[in-house]
Formats: C-alpha cells, sequence, structure tokens
C-alpha cells in the first residue's frame, strides 16, 4: 500500500485531469505514427473513429448516462483504437468504436464498467468481422520510441498511480520470456530484447493494461492481475503463436478484476474525484 | 451542440481516389541484388507452401541446404518447380518506371511508348560425401525421420535432441557447417522443429542433362508462419537480400516482428534516368536509401494487389502478364477453383528484405491480413516536349518545365542521394527557347514536407493543451 502511494505522488500540473496527459500522449503517438513511420492510417479513418466515438459518448451524456467530462475517456478510447486496430472499411472502424463506448455502459459490475473498452472494441469485431487487424509489428523495436514511450508512460502512471501494474507486467513477462528464450531455448539476450523492444507490447504495457477503471482497485489484486496477463501473454504467443497475445490475454484476464474486487477492496478510482482533490 | 457539429463535419471527410495510366518502361528486378535469395509464400489457414529458390552458381555437388521446419514432411509434401516461376513473379511485380509525354503546347500532342527490362544469387551451405546413415546417429541424438529421392534431391529430414549433436552428425556425413551454427541451431531444436536437409543425387543429376538446380517446393500445417532467416546469417558477412511473394486468400501479409513500410512510390523522376539506362542504378540506390532511412530494420512492401483473374487492373502499368491460374497451383494455392478460377479470390504480396545478423535478431514472423490495398512501386519520367515554342503557350509550358525539372532533381536527391552539378543542363535544357520575361507566379510555394506537417501539428496540439491549462486555472482560481 506504502509503494502505491508512494508510486501516486502527483508531479507537475497537479490541477490537471490526468486524461489530458493521456490524449497529449497518445496523440502524440498517433502522429508518430503516421508522420514518421508511415503507417497506412489515413487522416479520413482516424476522423471516422474520433468522430463515431465521440458521438457514441455525446449520447450517453445526453441519456444521462455518463459525466460530462466522460467525453475525455471517449476520446482517450478512440486514440487507443486508432493507434491499435485497422480495418479496410470505414464502417468496421465505427462498429469497433461504437462497440468499444458502448461497452462501458453495458458490461458494469458494482457501478464500474468491466472491459477496457478499446479492448472489447477490438476483440469483439475482430470474432465478428473479418475485415479488421492488429498490426504488431508497426512500431518496429527502435529504442528511441522505446524510449520515449516509457518516459511519457510514467508520469502519466506517477499521477495516476497505475505504475505498480506496468512493472509487474513488464518484470513478470520479461522472466517468463528470460527462462524460455534465453536460459531454455538458448537464445542471445538480443532476441529477447527485440521482443520486448516493441512499440505495440511497450505501448500496451504502459498505456492499455493501466487503465484505472478497468484494474483492480486493491494495488495487490492488481499486481497479481497483472502478472495473470503476463502469464496468459506468455503462453498464448509461445505456443499458440498469436501475434497479438497481450490483447487477447486482457480481454480473457479482465473478468478477474471483478472477482478480485469483490476479495480486496481498495480505494475506488475516480478521474473526476482525482482533479478536485488537488485545487491548486 | 457544438461537440455535435463538429464531430458531423470531421465525418464528411473523405479522400478522392486518383487513377492515370502510363507506359511501363523498365522494372527492377531481383538480378539486382548480389547475396539475394527468393521465396514464394502461400499462407491458407494453418496450412504453409514455401518454395525456394536455387540459384546455386558452384559446383553441384557442393551444393546442400539445411532448411528448419515445423513437422517432418511427407513424401508428397515436397516437389520440384519450374524456375520460371519465380522469374514471371519476379518480373510481374518488380517495381516499375512509367514514361508520359507532355503535349506540344503550341501543336497536337503524340504519344509513344519504349520498353526496357533488366536482368537473382542463393548463399548456401555446401557437402561433399554422400550421406550414411549408421548407428552413429545414435552417439549424436540425431534421428533420421525420413528420406526421400525428389527428383535431382536427395531429402532427408532430421530431428535432433542437442545442436552439438546434430552439427557433429552433419559434419560426419559430409556436410560443411560454419562455426556460429551451432548456437543457432540450438533454439531450433528446443522448439521442436525438425530439419529439412538437402543435397544433390548427382545421378539423376547426370540423368537430367542438365546441372541447373531447380526450385524445391515443401507443404506443411502449421500455427507458425514464419522464415527461419537466422541459420542462413550463421555463414554470410554483410547484407543479405529476399525477396518474398507471398500468396492468400484474405489480403496482404505483414511482418509481425518488424516493421512493413512501404517502398517511396510514384514519384516524379527526370528523364534522363530512364534515356541513360539508369533505372536499376536508381532503384539500388532508392532501395539502400529507404533501407538505410527505416533504421536497417524493416521490411518493405514493394506490390500488393488481389490478383484474382476476374479482379480486372492488376497494375498500373503492368511490368508483364499477371500470374494466371497455372501460376497459382504451381506456387501451391490449392484453394483456387479449377472450374471457377477467374472468381477464386487471391492476394500477392511482394516483400524486399535486407537483413543482417545485429538488426534482425529474430526469425521473420508474418501474418495474413486483410489488408487489401493496392500498392506498387512505381517512378514515373515525364518528357518534355520538343516542338514548337514560339506561341504564348510554349513560353509558359518551357517556364514551368524549368520549375518542374527542378523538383525533379530534388526528388532524385532525395530518393537516391544522387547529386550532380552537371544535372544543371536537364534543368535549364531549354531556356535559351525562353524569350518572355518570367511571368509572376503568384502565391509563394511554400515547402509542405512531411516533417514540417508534424512540426505544426505538434505545435497546434501543444497549443490546445495549453489553452485548456489556463482554462482549467481559471475556473479552479474563481471557484476557490
Amino acid at each position: 500500500m506504502a509503494f502505491s502511494q508512494t508510486l501516486s505522488l502527483k508531479i507537475g500540473f497537479p490541477s490537471l485531469d490526468a486524461r489530458y496527459f493521456q490524449i497529449l500522449y497518445l496523440g502524440t503517438f498517433l502522429m508518430m505514427g503516421i508522420f514518421v513511420l508511415h503507417w497506412e492510417t489515413p487522416i479520413d479513418k482516424v476522423m471516422v473513429v474520433l468522430g463515431s466515438c465521440l458521438l457514441t459518448q455525446c449520447l450517453f451524456i445526453i441519456g444521462g448516462k455518463a459525466h460530462e467530462s466522460s467525453w475525455l475517456s471517449a476520446l482517450i478510447t478512440a486514440l487507443g483504437l486508432c493507434l491499435l486496430f485497422r480495418a479496410n472499411d470505414q464502417f468496421t472502424l465505427v462498429f469497433a468504436s461504437v462497440l468499444s463506448i458502448s461497452s462501458k455502459f453495458f458490461f458494469r459490475i458494482r457501478g464500474k464498467h468491466l472491459f477496457n473498452p478499446a479492448n472489447v472494441g477490438i476483440i469483439g469485431t475482430l470474432l465478428i468481422s473479418q475485415d479488421g487487424w492488429i498490426s504488431p509489428g508497426q512500431w518496429g523495436s527502435s529504442i528511441i520510441f522505446l524510449f520515449i514511450m516509457g518516459a511519457l508512460g510514467s508520469i502519466l502512471l506517477f499521477k495516476v498511480g497505475r505504475l505498480d501494474t506496468t512493472l509487474a507486467f513488464l518484470i513478470g513477462f520479461f522472466i517468463l520470456e528470460y527462462c524460455r528464450t534465453v536460459l531454455y531455448m538458448g537464445w542471445t539476450m538480443d532476441v529477447l530484447m527485440h521482443k520486448l523492444s516493441s512499440g505495440s507490447f511497450i505501448l500496451f504495457a504502459f498505456f492499455m493494461i493501466t487503465d484505472p477503471k478497468t484494474s483492480p482497485d486493491h494495488p495487490r489484486a492488481r499486481i497479481l492481475w497483472a502478472l495473470s496477463i503476463a502469464l496468459l501473454t506468455f503462453l498464448l504467443s509461445t505456443w499458440a503463436y498469436i501475434h497479438t497475445a497481450p490483447i487477447w490475454a486482457l480481454f480473457l484476464v479482465t473478468p478477474l478484476t471483478a472477482i478480485a474486487d469483490l476479495i480486496k477492496k481498495g480505494e475506488r478510482f475516480h478521474w473526476e474525484k482525482e482533479k478536485n482533490i488537488n485545487p491548486i | 451542440m457544438r461537440t455535435i457539429s463538429v464531430i458531423a463535419a470531421i465525418m464528411l471527410l473523405s479522400i478522392g481516389a486518383q487513377a492515370f495510366c502510363g507506359f511501363y518502361v523498365a522494372k527492377a528486378d531481383a538480378t539486382l541484388f548480389n547475396h539475394r535469395s527468393q521465396v514464394i509464400l502461400v499462407r491458407d489457414g494453418n496450412r504453409t507452401v514455401i518454395t525456394m529458390s536455387n540459384d546455386f552458381k558452384g559446383d553441384v555437388r557442393d551444393f546442400a541446404m539445411v532448411v528448419p521446419v515445423p513437422v517432418v514432411l511427407g513424401r508428397n509434401d515436397i516437389r520440384v518447380v519450374n524456375p520460371s516461376l519465380f522469374s514471371m513473379l519476379d518480373s510481374y511485380s518488380a517495381p516499375r518506371m512509367v514514361e508520359y509525354w507532355d503535349a506540344e503546347p503550341c501543336q497536337r500532342y503524340e504519344l509513344y511508348d519504349e520498353g526496357v527490362s533488366l536482368d537473382m544469387l542463393n548463399s548456401v551451405a555446401s557437402s561433399e560425401a554422400m550421406i550414411s546413415m549408421s548407428r552413429e546417429d545414435k552417439k549424436y541424438k540425431v534421428t533420421v525421420e525420413a528420406r526421400y529421392d525428389v527428383e535431382e534431391y536427395d531429402v532427408l529430414l532430421l530431428s535432433a535432441k542437442e545442436s552439438n549433436g546434430l552439427k557433429q552428425w552433419l559434419i560426419h556425413n559430409g556436410y560443411k557447417i560454419p562455426e556460429a551454427a551451432e548456437g543457432v541451431l540450438e533454439p531450433y531444436i528446443k522448439n521442436g522443429m525438425k530439419f529439412f536437409v538437402v543435397k544433390v543425387d548427382m545421378d539423376e543429376i547426370a540423368d537430367r542433362n542438365s546441372d541447373y538446380l531447380r526450385p524445391l517446393q515443401i507443404e506443411f500445417e502449421s500455427e507458425r508462419f514464419m522464415l527461419p532467416i537466422r541459420l542462413g546469417m550463421a555463414n554470410a558477412d554483410g547484407d543479405q537480400d529476399m525477396l518474398v511473394y507471398a500468396f492468400t486468400r484474405q489480403g496482404r501479409i505483414e511482418c509481425t516482428n518488424y516493421r512493413t513500410v512501404k517502398l517511396p512510390t510514384d514519384r516524379n523522376i527526370p528523364s534522363f534516368v530512364k534515356s541513360k539506362n539508369q533505372f536499376g542504378e536508381f532503384y539500388k540506390d532508392l532501395f539502400a536509401k529507404a533501407h538505410e532511412r527505416e533504421g536497417r530494420n524493416s521490411v518493405f512492401l514493394e506490390y500488393a494487389w488481389n490478383v484474382t483473374p476476374n479482379f480486372g487492373m492488376k497494375c498500373d502499368p503492368c511490368v508483364g502478364p499477371p500470374p494466371m491460374y497455372q501460376e497459382f497451383v504451381d506456387a501451391g494455392a490449392k484453394w483456387i477453383n479449377p472450374s471457377n478460377a477467374g472468381a477464386s479470390p487471391i492476394f500477392f504480396t511482394r516483400l524486399h528484405v535486407r537483413y543482417a545478423r545485429d538488426e534482425f535478431p529474430q526469425d521473420l514472423f508474418f501474418q495474413v491480413t486483410p489488408n487489401s490495398e493496392q500498392f506498387q512501386g512505381r517512378y514515373i519520367v515525364n518528357n518534355a516536349a520538343t516542338g514548337d515554342m514560339s506561341c504564348s503557350g510554349g513560353q509558359n509550358y518551357l517556364q514551368d518545365l524549368e520549375m518542374r525539372r527542378k523538383r525533379e532533381v530534388d526528388e532524385l536527391a532525395a530518393l537516391t542521394g544522387w547529386k550532380d552539378p552537371r544535372y544543371a543542363r536537364y534543368i535549364y535544357e531549354f531556356s535559351d527557347q525562353i524569350h518572355e520575361p518570367k511571368r509572376n507566379e503568384g502565391a509563394p510555394f511554400i515547402p509542405w514536407s512531411r516533417g514540417g506537417m508534424t512540426g505544426g501539428l505538434l505545435l497546434l496540439l501543444t497549443a490546445g493543451g495549453y489553452l485548456i491549462y489556463k482554462r482549467r486555472k481559471a475556473l479552479t482560481l474563481k471557484t476557490a
């Protein structure tokens, strides 16, 4: 608990909702992807995703189902979709966006939405439609991107207090992969580092599993939760050759959040409360 | 309400497709690159067919090849295919140069077209002696799972318990194994891979009256969709080029553990590249520069198109005849229905990877995506009009031509690094025919590079963030 409190130390701009930072970072990553890495993400598709996520969220706000400021979360989900998900058809993107946002209102347990919205949107669309895909290799394994993502992610996670999740996931996965790739199989260390420095993997570790709304409230439960995602990611990628294993692992482990919250009650995270606590 | 109207506006944005045709004049095919290999990959569900080209140039008795495979292959899973399949697919999908002719500004225009063509090596391990199977196998903990005679090849499928044993077995049986190979064999053994070991059957070669080695094709069922490149690096120094021609039902294949990037394409380049027959050199330097720019660790997309026979246009322009039913079947695309081949979906992806040990520590893993966006490497040459330029239209044309040629020379430098003061002669070739004073170009030219755009957007984003911050601060102060 003490460790988590230390991690929760707020640094810089204390009055700002952490979601602004998240939007700024994810937006920057998306632009890096499009303009520096030359992804095939045309602006019109980005606009379709942003538009349909915001519009769906807007309908829920008008219907009184969501807090006014929740459009920030919808924007984060939209940026997450743009970063991870690809489709030929714009309707597939609209479907994924609507599914992502509405999942927050349909899969709820004890007033908390169950799945990470972008995650459920992607998995749902992949299962239903034959038109979407994830490009796990799109970031490459360049150290510079890794550094930028890690540094920005850490700042954000310090603010939200979820760095423990990322560290547990990364350390857990590193130990499993180290044992298999280096100790058992005999590959050199650079093979392992190439695997772990994949931009998609780092982005997932810093920006997806750390969603404070869908991870367990209690810090110890959270660490266990992150470790089980690491274990499942390892199993899926090693024996089933699923290149997008982290996304599937998160989806499959997420229901455990509800059980973890029942057993170990922790302080519930609220974006809105977060900013009220810290006036200048 | 404001939010909704903004959303409505951005949803309406769309990008219009541009289509135009030109004349194919040259292609940059696989023969340009040294230390190259060519592979055809066909993937349908978990079924993979790999065809490996064989450009071995030495004494065929020295030829040997060791390929890690996920399962023990049956006799029917190994075939020899016609080498023309590779040249056909290569020349069809190679990056191309197209040529346009400017309209004569002072008269009616004419069109011409011309065709030029250019003309790959494989590095393999080598063996000297016949393979003997003995009790020694046990000592080396190597099991010969199967042995087949496949036309001019002797094929063995080995499984091993440890890399040193396998290495010793191979050496004992006359294969020359590079020192570095042992460290690479180990992970494949631990991963449960078998070893597809090939050497040449000298009697068959003598019967065939040709020492040309035909491509070998293997077929197996496995979740793993990959190419084991690490073994090949054990005996090679420096960069190696590999061309991958892939066929799937759904869409493009892409690499999952390295970036798959598009080549720069649809660029206007100076016409002297064509007239001096430099397209091959141009493409080699373009590829080298793109490879450096992308960090030397990317896989390049050179061609992607739905090649279903009924699909219609498959390139713009086409460098050769498109692959048809027979080529698909030869490559191993078994889903093609012979009675309705025209409608069986098939997507062609051509990838070009230049790899070296340091930048490519992992084998290449692939995935099939539904991405059906078409792509081709295409470079455009615009030939200047040469007729009468005395009319005012002609004078305007010459001034525009100078501007265009400046841009072409800049593009050439950006793509290949080619810079030469003599290029000025190309830019100002017709300047003596310009008699009218230079006209006012109107709005100044704003260089709108990608970097500039990124910077601009970043600035906008920062400004937006700052404004939000200011507003929140003001609000908090007010409430306090």
